[in-house]
C-alpha cells in the first residue's frame, strides 16, 4: 500500500506529461487528478491504521530496491513508516489532490497562453511529479534518499514557479528560489557528509542508535574543534532554513509567488517549505543531543516568526501578504521543534497546511475572479459576488488569527485549528524559555498575523469596490471544481486542530503511544481519559506521574525521539492562565486594530504609513534584505561571473584553445607537410636524424656501462 | 628432425602452395587463374588460421631455439591469416575492374605472409632477418604491381630504398648485438643482456629498434608511409595497413622481451619516445590531408604510436594491450577499407576526402558504418577503438609511465579531430556529387560487419582478452 | 695537452694517407697511362653504352633485369662453395636442405624462364 501511495503519483505524471498527445489533454489530467486521489485515500487508510506498538520500534519499512552499493555507503530505497511519515503522507497527498482538482477550474484559459498552447498537462505532470518527490523525502529510510526527495522538490518547484516562462520576472523568480535553496542544500549536504563520516551509514535505523556517542565526539572543521552533534544539527538545520524559507535565506519565497496560485498553495505552502520542519523532527534523535544547535532553531524561528509577520502588514499584494504568512508561521514551527516538542511542530504543521492552502485557493479563487488581479487596493466590497469565496477566506482567517475559547477544555480545547496548535507553540515556548525571547516574538507575531489576516479580509471582501470598475462588474464565484476543494479544506481548518490534539499535544503519553517513541506508552492514558474537566492545567495535574513513569527512550525507537530529560509537553500544559489566555488577547487586538484601520477609519492607515514613513518603508521593502543582498553577493558574485567569463574563459581558456586549436596545431601540421617532401633523401635523411637523436639520448640518459 | 619441420609445418605448406601456384599458372592460363588462385589463397588463410588457432596449447622450439611457437606467435598468426585473407578478398573486386589481378598478387602476399609468420616465431636473429626479408621483399614488389602507373612504381622504388636503408640499420644492429653476446639467439643474447648493458649492446638495441620502428612506422621512421599508402593500388594499401603492422608489432614485442627482457628500462625509454612521436605526428599531421588514403596512413602512423604505449609498459599487461590494440585496429581498418575501395565515382575510383560530402544522404547505411568506424578510430567511448586505447593507456599507467599516458590522451583528442572531421562531411557538408551506388557483397559485409563489431565487442571483445592475456604471459616471463 | 693531442695523432695520419693516395692514383693517370685512341676504342661497348659518357646516363632497365638475375645464380654459388667443400663430413640433414635450396631456386628459375623475363625483346 505504501509502495502504491509513494508510485502513484509518479505513474500519474509520466503518463500525463508524456501520454497527452495520445490519450488527449483532458484525460491525462483526470488521470493525474484520480491517482492523486487514489494516493490520498490510501494515505488516510495508512494514517488512521498505523499503529507504533504493533511493530518493534514503532516503525516498519517496506523495502522497494537495493539502491546504491559503494565501499562502504550501502542503502536501499526504501520506505520508513512511521507516525512522522504517516502524518506527512496525509498532508502532501491530501492537499496535492484538492489543488490537482482546483486546478482544473483554474488553470483553464489562463491569459498566459496562446490559443491551442497546450500547457494544462505540462501544469498537472509537474504537480503530480513534485507530489512524488515529497513523498520521496518523507518517506525515506536513509539520508540518501530524502536528499533526493530534498533536491526533487527543488526541481519541481523551479518549474512550477518559472511555469509561465514568457514573463521574465517568473523566470527569475524561479531561479532565486534555486539559487537560494543551492546555500541551503549545501549545509545539508556537509550534514549527511558528517553523518556518514562519523557514523559510517546513512539509513536512519543505524544512525540514530549511533547519535548519543556523537554528543561525546568532537570533530575538526574549518579550523576548529567543534562538538559534533551541534555541527551536524546546525549544517542540517542549514539546509532545512533553506527550504523552509528561514530568516536569512527566506528571499526566495515571496518571489515564489510568480508561479500559479495552485502551487502556491500546495509547494510554497503546505508541503515543500515544511519540508525543513520535517527534517529536524526526523533528526530528533540528533537534535535531542545538541542543545546549543536547538538553542539557534528557536531563536532564529522566533525571529522569522516576528520578522515576517511585521513585513506582511504592509504588503499589497493579495498572494504576497499570504507568503509572508506562511514564513512567519514556519518560523513558529521551528520555535517547538527547537524546543524539543516535535510532535507540537508536526501539529502545527498539518493543521497550518489546511488552513494555508485553503487561504492560498481562496486567494486564487479571488484571483480567479478578478481576472488576474492581485493588487488588494483594487478589491474591496467583493463579499457579495463570490460569497462561497468569502465564506472560505473567513474560515482560514479564523484558523490563523487562532480563534478559539479560551481555557476551555473538554478533552481537547475548542477552536479553530490554528487556535489549537498556535497555542500549543506559545505556550511550549513560554515553558521552554521561561518566558523569554522566543515567547513575546511568538505573542507579537500573533498580535500581527491577526492584522494582516484581518486587513486582508477587509481589503478583500468590504468596503466598497476600488480599482477597475469593469472588473469588478465581471467578478463571479468559481467553478465547482475550486469551490468544492476549498470546502474540505474548511472542514480540516475548522476541526483539524481539535481532533489531532491528543496524538500531538494532549499528553506525555498519548504521544508517546502515537509516535511510537516509547515502549509502554500505553500506561499513562487512563489519566487523560478521565479528565474531561475544562481546564487544561487541571487535566495535567497528574502529568508529573505521567511523565516520572516514562522510561527511557532508546535511541532510534519511534517517530520522533524525545530525550529523557526533555519534560516539554507537561511542562507545557502546566503554564500560568495568562500564557494561555496572551495569543487569544494579541488577536483580538490585531483584529481590532485592522477593524479601526480599515473599515471604521480607511483614511487612518494612510496617516500612520505618513506618520512612521521610515518604518513603513522599511517594512514595505522586507527589511531591505534583497537589495542588502544583492549589494552583498549577487554584485560581487556577478562580477567575478563576468571577471572569470570575459577574462578567464572567453580570454584565456578559448583564447588558449583557439590559439592552440587554430594556430600552433596547423603550424605543425604544414611544417609535417612540408616535411613530407616526397624526396627520398628527405626521408632518408629524417630516419638518419632519428636514430642519431636516439643514438645519442640513449648514450646520455641509457643504463650502459 | 622432423619434429622440427612438423612444427613449422603450416609455413612449409604455405610456400608449397606458393611455389605449386606459381608453377602452376604459369605453365598454364596464366591470369586467367588469378581469381581462383586469389580465392584458394584465403580460403588457404582461413583453413590455417583455424589450424593454428585451435593446435596445441604448448610451447614448443624449432631448430635449436630458432623458431617458437608459444601462444603469443599463434595469437599473432591467426591476426595475421585472417586479416590477409579479408583483405585479399575485399580487393579481388577492385583488382578485377582495373585490370590489375594478376596471378602473382596472390602468390607474393602468401610469400610475405610467410614472411611475417616466421617474424613472429623467430627466436634468433638470423630468423628475424630471413622473415624480415622475405616480407619486405614481397610487400617491395606488390607496392608497384601497377607497373605503367608511375605513382605506384614511385610507390614501390621509395619502400625498397628506404626498407633497404632500414634493414641496413637493422643488420647493423643485429650484428653489434651479435659482436658483444657473442650469440644470436635470444635465449644467449636475454643471458648475456642482463643489468648494466654495455654500450655496444645498448648501441645494438637502439639500431635494432630503429629498423624494427620503421616496419610498424613509427616516427620518425615513418616518412615512407604516406607516400606508399597513396601511391600503392589500394587493396594493397589494405594489406599494407594490416597484416604487416600486426607482423612488425609481433616482432617488435618478440626482440625487446625475448631477447632484451633484462633491460627493460633500457628500451622503454626508445619505445616510449618512438610511441610520443608517432602520436602526435599522426595526429598533427593528418589534418592536412586531403586525400583519404594518405589520411589512413596518418591514422595507422597514431595508432602505431598507441601499440607502442602497451610495449613501451614493459609489462605483460602492456603487450596483452598491445595485442587487442593491434586485433582492434585491424578490424577498423578491414572496415574503413572495405569502404575506401567502393568509393567510385562515374565508375572511375576516387580517393578525396570531399567525396564524402552528404554520404549520409545518398548511402545512409554506409555513413553510418563508416561514423562508427571513425568514432572508433578516434577512440570515442561506445566503440571497441575507446577498449583498445583503454588497455593500453591502463597499462602504460600501471608501469608508471604517467606522462606517456597523459600526452596518448592529448595526442587522441587531437587526432579526433580528423575523424570528426570526416563525419562532419558525411552529414553536414555540402552537397555534391553523389558516389556510385554500386558496392560488391564481400566489401558491404566487410564493412558493416567490422562495424557491428565495433558495437557489438563491448559486450566481452568476442574473447580475446583472455587469448591476449594467455599470449602475454608466454612471452613476458 | 700534450697527450690529448697525440691521441689524434693517427687520425691526423690517416688523413695524410688518404689524401696522399688519392692524389698519387689521380696523377698517375695522367702521367702513366698512355693514350692512344683509334675508332674502335671510341666506339660504344656491346651493352650500347658509350665509352666516354655522362656516368648518370639513363639506360635500358632490362640491364637491371639481367643483373639481378645474374646476382641471384653468382649468391647461388656462394652458398654451393662451402657446402661442396665440406661435403663429406656432412649430414643428411644438410644435404637435403641444400636440395631444397636449389629446388626452390629451380622454381623461380622456371617461373622467370616462362615468364619471358630472360627473352631481350
Amino acid at each position: 500500500m505504501e509502495t502504491i501511495i509513494l508510485f502513484a503519483p509518479l505513474v500519474g505524471a509520466l503518463i500525463c506529461g508524456f501520454g497527452y498527445k495520445w490519450i488527449g489533454e483532458t484525460l491525462a489530467m483526470w488521470v493525474a487528478t484520480g491517482f492523486l486521489f487514489l494516493a490520498a485515500i490510501l494515505s488516510w487508510v495508512v494514517f488512521v491504521t498505523f499503529d507504533a506498538s504493533a511493530h518493534d520500534g514503532g516503525f516498519y519499512t517496506v523495502t522497494i530496491l537495493r539502491w546504491i552499493e559503494s565501499g562502504s555507503l550501502a542503502t536501499d530505497w526504501a520506505i520508513r513508516m512511521d507516525a512522522l511519515t504517516a502524518t506527512m503522507l496525509i498532508v502532501v497527498t491530501t492537499v496535492s489532490a484538492l489543488v490537482h482538482l482546483y486546478s482544473f477550474g483554474y488553470m483553464d484559459h489562463d491569459p498566459q497562453w496562446r490559443d491551442g498552447e497546450s500547457y494544462k498537462p505540462r501544469f498537472f505532470a509537474y504537480l503530480s511529479f513534485f507530489t512524488f518527490a515529497m513523498l520521496m523525502l518523507v518517506t525515506a529510510d536513509n539520508l540518501i534518499q530524502m536528499f533526493f526527495g530534498w533536491e526533487g522538490v527543488g526541481v519541481a518547484s523551479y518549474l512550477l514557479i518559472g511555469f509561465y516562462w514568457r514573463k521574465p520576472s517568473a523566470s527569475a523568480a524561479a531561479m532565486k528560489a534555486f539559487v537560494v535553496n543551492r546555500v541551503g542544500d549545501f549545509g545539508f549536504a556537509l550534514g549527511i557528509f558528517g553523518i556518514f563520516l562519523l557514523t559510517d551509514s546513512v539509513e536512519f535505523a543505524v544512525i540514530f542508535e549511533k547519535m548519543p556517542e556523537l554528543a561525546d565526539t568532537t570533530v575538526r572543521f574549518l579550523w576548529s574543534d567543534w562538538n559534533a552533534a551541534n555541527l551536524i544539527a546546525f549544517l542540517l538545520f542549514i539546509g532545512a532554513m533553506g527550504k523552509s524559507a528561514q530568516l536569512l535565506l527566506h528571499t526566495w519565497l515571496p518571489d515564489a509567488m510568480e508561479g500559479p496560485t495552485p502551487v502556491s498553495a500546495l509547494i510554497h505552502a503546505a508541503t515543500m517549505v515544511t519540508a525543513g520542519v520535517f527534517l529536524v523532527c526526523r533528526m530528533s534523535p540528533l537534535m535531542e543531543f545538541a542543545p546549543q544547535a536547538m538553542e539557534f532553531v528557536v531563536f532564529l524561528g522566533a525571529t522569522t516568526a516576528f520578522f515576517a509577520a511585521t513585513v506582511g502588514l504592509v504588503q499589497n499584494d493579495i498572494k504576497r501578504v499570504i507568503a509572508y504568512s506562511t514564513c512567519s508561521q514556519l518560523g513558529y514551527m521551528f520555535v517547538a521543534a527547537g524546543l524539543g516538542v516535535y510532535s507540537v511542530a508536526m501539529f502545527h504543521l498539518l493543521t497550518h497546511a489546511f488552513f494555508k492552502a485553503m487561504l492560498f485557493l481562496g486567494a486564487g479563487s479571488v484571483i480567479h475572479a478578478m481576472h488576474h488581479e492581485q493588487d488588494m487596493r483594487n478589491y474591496g466590497g467583493l463579499r457579495k459576488k463570490i460569497p462561497l469565496t468569502f465564506w472560505a477566506m473567513m474560515i482560514g482567517t479564523l484558523a490563523i488569527t487562532g480563534v478559539g475559547i479560551p481555557l476551555l477544555y473538554v478533552g481537547f480545547p475548542v477552536g479553530f485549528a490554528g487556535f489549537v496548535s498556535k497555542d500549543a507553540i506559545i505556550e511550549s515556548a513560554y515553558a521552554g524559555t521561561a518566558g523569554g525571547y522566543a515567547f513575546w516574538m511568538l505573542v507579537v507575531a500573533a498580535l500581527f498575523t491577526s492584522f494582516y489576516s484581518w486587513r486582508l479580509m477587509f481589503m478583500t471582501f468590504y468596503g466598497t469596490p476600488r480599482g477597475d470598475k469593469h472588473t469588478h462588474e465581471h467578478a463571479h464565484e468559481s467553478p465547482l471544481v475550486m469551490t468544492a476543494p476549498l470546502g474540505i479544506l474548511a472542514i480540516g481548518a475548522v476541526f483539524a486542530g481539535m481532533v489531532f490534539y491528543g496524538p500531538y499535544f494532549g499528553s506525555q503519553a498519548k504521544v508517546d503511544k502515537f509516535f511510537g517513541t516509547h515502549e509502554g506508552g500505553a500506561h499513562g492514558e487512563h489519566h487523560a481519559a478521565t479528565n474531561v474537566i475544562p481546564l487544561i492545567a487541571q487535566a495535567h495535574a497528574a502529568g508529573d506521574k505521567d511523565h516520572a513513569e516514562r522510561a527511557p527512550q532508546k535511541a532510534g525507537h519511534g517517530g520522533i525521539y524525545i530525550g529523557d530529560d526533555n519534560t516539554m509537553i507537561h511542562d507545557a500544559h502546566v503554564v500560568p492562565k495568562w500564557v494561555k489566555v496572551s495569543p487569544f488577547i494579541a488577536m483580538l487586538l490585531g483584529f481590532a486594530a485592522a477593524w479601526v484601520g480599515y473599515i471604521k477609519r480607511p483614511e487612518w492607515p494612510k496617516a500612520w504609513a505618513e506618520a512612521a514613513q521610515p518604518l513603513y518603508l522599511f517594512l514595505l521593502n522586507k527589511w531591505y534584505f534583497d537589495e542588502l543582498y544583492d549589494a552583498a553577493f549577487v554584485k560581487p558574485a556577478q562580477a567575478i561571473g563576468r571577471f572569470l567569463w570575459k577574462k578567464g574563459d572567453e580570454a584565456t581558456i578559448d583564447g588558449g584553445i583557439n590559439g592552440l586549436a587554430m594556430g600552433i596545431i596547423p603550424f605543425i601540421t604544414r611544417l609535417a607537410g612540408r616535411a613530407q617532401s616526397g624526396y627520398l633523401f628527405h626521408y632518408a635523411f629524417a630516419m638518419v636524424i632519428g636514430i642519431v637523436v636516439l643514438v645519442t639520448y640513449m648514450t646520455i640518459a641509457g643504463g650502459a656501462k | 628432425m622432423s619434429a622440427d619441420l612438423n612444427i613449422i609445418l603450416p609455413e612449409i605448406l604455405l610456400s608449397l602452395f606458393a611455389m605449386g601456384a606459381l608453377l602452376g599458372a604459369v605453365y598454364t592460363g596464366k591470369d586467367k587463374l588469378a581469381l581462383p588462385i586469389l580465392w584458394a589463397t584465403a580460403g588457404l588463410f582461413v583453413a590455417m588460421a583455424f589450424w593454428i588457432g585451435v593446435s596445441g596449447d604448448t610451447d614448443r622450439m624449432a631448430f635449436g631455439g630458432m623458431f617458437t611457437d608459444d601462444a603469443f606467435s599463434r595469437f599473432a598468426k591467426v591476426t595475421i591469416l585472417l586479416s590477409a585473407a579479408a583483405v585479399l578478398l575485399l580487393g579481388q573486386d577492385y583488382m578485377t575492374r582495373n585490370d590489375m589481378l594478376k596471378f602473382e598478387y596472390p602468390v607474393l602476399v602468401t610469400l610475405a605472409v610467410v614472411g611475417m609468420m616466421t617474424m613472429v616465431s623467430a627466436g634468433d636473429l638470423m630468423v628475424l632477418y630471413m622473415g624480415l626479408e622475405l616480407q619486405s621483399l614481397a610487400l617491395y614488389v606488390v607496392a608497384s604491381m601497377r607497373r605503367d602507373n608511375l605513382r605506384s612504381t614511385e610507390a614501390g622504388l621509395k619502400y625498397f630504398v628506404l626498407g633497404a636503408l632500414s634493414s641496413g640499420l637493422l643488420l647493423y644492429g643485429a650484428s653489434l648485438t651479435y659482436g658483444y653476446a657473442g650469440t644470436t639467439n635470444f635465449a644467449g643474447i636475454i643471458a648475456a643482456a642482463e643489468g648494466d648493458i654495455s654500450l655496444g649492446l645498448l648501441f645494438g638495441l637502439v639500431f635494432m629498434a630503429s629498423g624494427l620502428a620503421f616496419k610498424v612506422s613509427a616516427a620518425p621512421f615513418h616518412m615512407w608511409t604516406p607516400d606508399v599508402y597513396e601511391g600503392s593500388p589500394t587493396p594493397v594499401t589494405a594489406f599494407f595497413a594490416t597484416a604487416p603492422k600486426v607482423a612488425a608489432m609481433g616482432l617488435f614485442a618478440r626482440v625487446v622481451h625475448d631477447a632484451f627482457g633484462g633491460v627493460v628500462a633500457d628500451w622503454q625509454q626508445i619505445i616510449a619516445l618512438l610511441a610520443v612521436a608517432s602520436m602526435f605526428l599522426g595526429a598533427i599531421a593528418a589534418i592536412g590531408q586531403t586525400d583519404i588514403k594518405r589520411l589512413m596512413a596518418y591514422s595507422s602512423i597514431a595508432h602505431m604510436g598507441f601499440a607502442l604505449m602497451g610495449l613501451a609498459a614493459g609489462t605483460a599487461a602492456g603487450v596483452q594491450g598491445m595485442l587487442i590494440y593491434m586485433a582492434i585496429y585491424v578490424t577498423m581498418n578491414i572496415g574503413t577499407f572495405a569502404f575506401i575501395l567502393s568509393m567510385r565515382r562515374d565508375g572511375r575510383d576516387v580517393t578525396d576526402i570531399a567525396a564524402l560530402n552528404m554520404l549520409s544522404k545518398s548511402h545512409p547505411t554506409h555513413a553510418l558504418a563508416l561514423l562508427v568506424l571513425l568514432f572508433s578510430l578516434a577512440g570515442i567511448p561506445p566503440m571497441l577503438g575507446f577498449f583498445g586505447k583503454l588497455y593500453v593507456l591502463q597499462a602504460a599507467v600501471d608501469a608508471g609511465l604517467f606522462w606517456l599516458a597523459v600526452l596518448g590522451v592529448v595526442a587522441s583528442v587531437i587526432g579526433a579531430f580528423y575523424y570528426l572531421r570526416l563525419v562532419y562531411f558525411m552529414y553536414f557538408g555540402t552537397e555534391g556529387e553523389p558516389l556510385d551506388q554500386a558496392m560488391p557483397a564481400i566489401q558491404w559485409v566487410a564493412m558493416v560487419g567490422c562495424a557491428a563489431i565495433m558495437v557489438l565487442g563491448i559486450v566481452n571483445l568476442f574473447g580475446i582478452e583472455g587469448l591476449a592475456a594467455a599470449a602475454a604471459e608466454t612471452l613476458v616471463r | 695537452m700534450d697527450a690529448l693531442l697525440s691521441e689524434y695523432l693517427p687520425i691526423l695520419m690517416f688523413i695524410g694517407v688518404a689524401v696522399g693516395l688519392g692524389l698519387v692514383l689521380m696523377l698517375s693517370a695522367l702521367i702513366v697511362a698512355v693514350r692512344n685512341p683509334d675508332p674502335e676504342k671510341l666506339s660504344a661497348y656491346e651493352c650500347g653504352f658509350n665509352a666516354f659518357d655522362d656516368a648518370r646516363m639513363k639506360f635500358d632497365v632490362r640491364f637491371y633485369l639481367v643483373a639481378i638475375l645474374f646476382i641471384i645464380f653468382d649468391l647461388e654459388i656462394a652458398f654451393l662453395f662451402p657446402w661442396a667443400v665440406a661435403f663429406g663430413d656432412m649430414s643428411m640433414a644438410a644435404f637435403w636442405s641444400m636440395m631444397v635450396f636449389l629446388a626452390v631456386l629451380t622454381v623461380g628459375f622456371a617461373y622467370e624462364w616462362k615468364k619471358g623475363a630472360l627473352e631481350w625483346e
